[in-house]
């Protein structure tokens, strides 16, 4: 706070310069920052669509417009990391991990804008079905076209494991697959290495003998590492301009397109949702990708009246796992003892993500005071602030463009009449990306 | 006779069991010998083990090893999930888990025959959404029944609805070199409440369709503990064709056995190995010991013509059924029998027929005295949750308690629910009695087993106590756990007049079981079959 405060002035002075005038400042009762917690009297400063300041009483520079409401509750936008909002249930077991979610996206649907004024900012949209139905994409609920609406795609792969023999065995074939391909990669870099080199003694022969000295130093590193090999294979496409041109760099074989997401699965270049249904369905995941060390995976589930999740709480929380969830209060099998998962697996270490109860709009309405039974039943309330909005966005991979009021992020501000959680409290206005795409009402 | 025809059989399962523990020692790296024997050896790779060792002791109850003997006030100590010792001297390390017991009974966890998927993954076939089973048959319209001495088609209600039960696997004929394994490691769930209320029945280990599963609770690794170890044999009288069927599968891999005997005895290089080509391969590894010959049958004449079957073959058949057993019970026994009876099954007598027939309450009993090994399991193998009480899985203890109201040996009862399943099973190795070297797989209760009013108090799966009476909310509110005895040095305290009268009557209990304590000093695994004469 006090770093902000001494820092402020400087971005003031530069703020407006680089908004070019359209700098805007809003003064309200709180911000729940979500990163830096509540700021009371907080004042936000957004220019060119993001977040440029934010703290307690600010001093704004002249010129910039100020906008006082002092009765506002602002947060961070709305995030839900799992939804198909608009979109229809269906779908059976599949296993096609490459299709995205994006051709079922209709930007003419009235629900993103009902989602919108309820305060809803991103939105993961996955694919339906079971098995391995696809990859879902981020999107915020505005815009005249599909491209308009999305914010990253693909956001997560999403796979649906139970506790089934042929459940898990799709899943190990598909890194199986991924093996395999590496394998034939290897095998080819192999290949093409000794055909680079039998290129070579040709050409070194043809060649002047002080150029082959120099060749014979910076072959040395070759083999034994990747980028000392690169060195030698840049040297190499001087060498061989002059014979060929197609084989110079090594272009690995093209993997099959249901290959690929896992490929990138390992490579970090997307991560996974799985959904359980049971405890048990844990640890069959876990039977199945423990080995996969580089994979990054994020735990999705319903939470329904007969779900025993409570027995792997203790384990999830150990493996500090994001879990994607519903804010509901359920019975411990066989009994009418309520237990709190959501709160229980915070409390054991677990990152929070909530989504709606029922995936519908009313649903949507209902949110927020479903979390907030959740806190008055237990869960710290800087984490079910946090659940739907900054862990909602890291379950997208988004979390360092949205999710939280902190400088440089992306201006997705909710505006509340008061408490958030507070079921009379509503919407006052939504701002997206620096610009009120719902006005205020009265 | 009888008696020779007996003992051959028992020398082969003696030493199989021999064979079996050797295996057992050296795969735990744990033999019988004690922590501080293992210290003297001293190898510095051993101290390594030693500190992730885990160690789970059951102090000071009495501990019915399920083979005849009984030790009271002792210890049964355990090494990750290995029994290593049961005695009075037990040096328990330090670190080690601790159950105190004093006043409570340990016996060896008990098998479950035929159990429904409901306790090991918490929901039945029938009730699995789009049905788990690729190999699903569309179960037969009708079924023989007996009118007399003609077989009679009547239309099959299906019982599978009705009851939550597995629907009856079908015979497979099976093709060669392709084995279907059980893909319970992959479907298991550990967390499944009815697992709990049959884990608090003191059931430990179940066999679902073709594998024997162990309990385990909490984790889901290392479940199966056998599999394919029960060939099914098609044996009705309703259908001679198919009793035909059997006879000649068997006779042709018969052939080919002897076949490949001669010719691995000739050891002549230029002849061709036997050609396996059209011999069923269930009956052949029947006849290499590889399975057990599964039938069902109840009436008389398919109980002799199996016995004589088996004779013929060298085999020991398993009969499920067999309620008129009792009726040819010494031709059974000469086979080498084991049964798997419901002693609360009735069957009427055929009235038309002059010789004995029907159920017994006292067929286990006369089955067991001649020398047939009884297994016992309940009416319905599923755990129910609507209709009556006392008929289900969870009255496996009840069940065989009925056996015992008909004349069979306490001690035989028990094996009818530990070891004899156990060797039906081939898991007889890892599980079925308290041995060192075994799995540590143990129920604590505070009464007779046999009783109904015994509850378990703990039951323990490899080493790890999974079930606690007083932690489960299913029977914690009844009754509440009997309190340790004083421990002797303060026994001048004055004793509630109550707890004089427990300890008076647990005195007259034991009494009473002495006798057969006497007889049995030893942890001899074929200590069960021998008993009456």
């Amino acid at each position: 706070m006090l770093t902000l405060l001494t820092l402020l002035p400087g971005v003031l002075l530069q703020a407006p310069a680089r908004a070019g005038g359209d700098a805007l400042a809003i003064r309200v009762k709180r911000a729940e920052t979500v990163g830096q917690g509540p700021v009371e009297h907080a004042l936000i400063l957004v220019a060119d669509g993001k977040i440029v300041a934010i703290g307690e009483d600010l001093p704004v520079e002249r010129g910039i417009p100020v906008l006082d409401r002092p009765e506002w509750v602002a947060t961070p936008g709305l995030v839900n990391a799992h939804t198909r909002a608009g979109g229809e249930r269906g779908g059976g077991r599949a296993f096609e991990p490459h299709l995205l979610a994006t051709p079922e996206i209709d930007p003419r649907n009235d629900v993103w804008e009902e989602l919108l004024e309820l305060g809803v900012t991103t939105l993961g949209y996955y694919p339906d079905g079971s098995g391995i139905p696809g990859q879902a994409v981020a999107l915020r609920p505005h815009g005249k076209r599909v491209q308009d609406m999305l914010v990253a795609a693909p956001a997560y792969l999403k796979i649906h494991l139970q506790a089934s023999a042929s459940s898990k065995k799709a899943l190990r074939d598909a890194f199986q697959k991924v093996d395999e391909y590496e394998e034939k990669v290897a095998k080819e870099r192999e290949k093409w290495e000794k055909e680079q080199e039998k290129k070579k003694k040709s050409s070194k022969s043809s060649t002047k003998k002080e150029d082959e000295k120099k060749e014979e130093k910076k072959d040395e590193p070759k083999p034994e590492e990747k980028k000392g090999g690169a060195l030698a294979q840049e040297e190499e496409k001087k060498d061989e301009k002059k014979d060929e041109k197609t084989s110079d760099v090594f272009v690995p074989p093209v993997p099959d397109e249901k290959v690929k997401p896992f490929l990138d699965l390992r490579r970090k270049a997307l991560t996974a949702l799985m959904s359980i249904r049971k405890a048990a369905d844990y640890l069959h995941l876990l039977d199945v990708v423990e080995d996969e060390e580089d994979v990054q995976w994020n735990l999705q589930f319903p939470l329904g009246d007969d779900g025993d999740l409570y027995e792997v709480a203790q384990r999830i929380g150990e493996k500090k796992l994001l879990v994607v969830t519903a804010p509901e209060i359920t019975l411990q099998t066989n009994s009418l003892r309520e237990r709190n998962i959501p709160a229980e697996l915070v409390r054991a270490g677990a990152r929070l993500a909530l989504t709606p109860r029922f995936d519908t709009v009313q649903g949507h309405k209902d949110w927020l005071p479903d979390v907030g039974r959740l806190i008055g039943q237990g869960l710290a309330r800087e984490a079910a602030l946090a659940a739907v909005t900054l862990e909602a966005a890291r379950a997208l991979g988004l979390e360092k463009e949205l999710g939280s009021l902190e400088k440089d992020k992306r201006a997705d501000i909710v505006f509340w009449s008061g408490d958030p959680f507070e079921p009379s409290s509503v919407v006052r206005a939504v701002m997206l990306g620096g610009e009120f795409v719902v006005e205020e009402k009265e | 006779m009888i008696g020779r025809a007996r003992t051959l059989p028992f020398l082969a399962l003696f030493a199989l069991i021999a064979g079996s523990r050797i295996t057992s020692q050296q795969e735990g790296g744990e033999g019988g010998s004690p922590p501080a024997a293992q210290e003297a050896e001293g190898a510095e790779t051993r101290k390594d083990d030693e500190k992730d060792a885990k160690y789970f002791a059951i102090v000071g109850a009495d501990v019915y090893t399920g083979t005849g003997a009984i030790l009271r006030g002792a210890t049964l100590l355990a090494r990750n999930g290995k029994i290593t010792e049961i005695g009075y001297d037990v040096v328990v390390p330090d670190g080690a888990e601790e159950l105190e017991a004093r006043g409570l009974r340990v016996y060896p966890g008990l098998i479950a025959l035929g159990a429904t998927s409901r306790v090991s993954t918490g929901v039945t076939a029938v009730e699995r959404a789009g049905g788990g089973r690729e190999w699903e048959q569309p179960e037969p319209e009708v079924e023989i029944r007996w009118d007399g001495l003609l077989p009679v088609p009547v239309p099959r209600e299906d019982p599978s609805h009705v009851t939550g039960e597995d629907p009856p696997e079908p015979f497979q004929a099976e093709e060669e070199g392709e084995e279907k394994k059980s893909e319970i490691e992959d479907t298991f769930d550990p967390f499944n409440p009815f697992l709990v209320l049959a884990l608090a029945t003191g059931i430990t280990t179940v066999q679902q369709s073709s594998a024997a599963v162990k309990l385990k609770r909490y984790e889901i690794d290392g479940v199966l503990l056998g599999d394919r170890h029960l060939a099914s044999i098609p044996w009705d009288l309703g259908n001679p064709s198919g009793i035909k069927s059997t006879r000649d599968k068997f006779a042709k891999a018969a052939e080919y056995q002897r076949a490949l005997r001669a010719w691995r005895e000739r050891n002549d290089k230029d002849q061709k190995e036997p050609s396996k080509r059209g011999v069923d391969t269930t009956a052949n590894r029947v006849l290499t010991g590889d399975a057990l010959a599964h039938f069902r049958a109840s009436r008389r004449e398919e109980l002799l013509g199996i016995a004589r079957f088996a004779q013929e073959h060298g085999f020991r058949p398993v009969i499920e059924g067999c309620e008129e057993g009792w009726t040819v019970a010494d031709e059974l026994g000469r086979a080498g029998a084991y049964a798997i009876l419901t002693p609360r099954h009735r069957m009427p007598k055929e009235e038309r027929f002059v010789r004995a027939g029907g159920a017994s309450i006292e067929n286990a009993a006369l089955l067991h005295r001649s020398g047939v090994q009884v297994a016992v399991r309940p009416d319905s193998t599923t755990i129910d949750m609507i209709g009556t009480a006392g008929r289900d899985l969870l009255a496996l203890p009840v069940e065989a308690g009925f056996a015992v109201r008909g004349g069979l040996p306490d001690e035989a009862a028990l094996a009818a629910m530990t070891i004899v399943p156990a060797r039906v099973l081939g898991i007889d190795h890892r599980v079925g009695s308290l041995a060192p070297g075994k799995d540590c797989d143990a129920i604590v209760t505070d009464g007779d087993i046999l009783h109904y009013q015994t509850f378990v108090q703990y039951a323990v799966v490899d080493g790890k106590l999974v079930y606690d009476k007083e932690k489960e909310i299913y029977f914690a509110h009844i009754r509440p756990r009997p309190k340790p005895p004083a421990p002797e040095a303060a026994a001048e305290e004055p004793m509630g007049e109550a707890e004089l009268e427990k300890a008076g009557a647990g005195e007259k209990e034991e009494k009473e079981e002495g006798e057969e304590e006497d007889e049995s000093s030893g942890e001899d695994e074929k200590k069960p079959d021998d008993g009456d004469e």
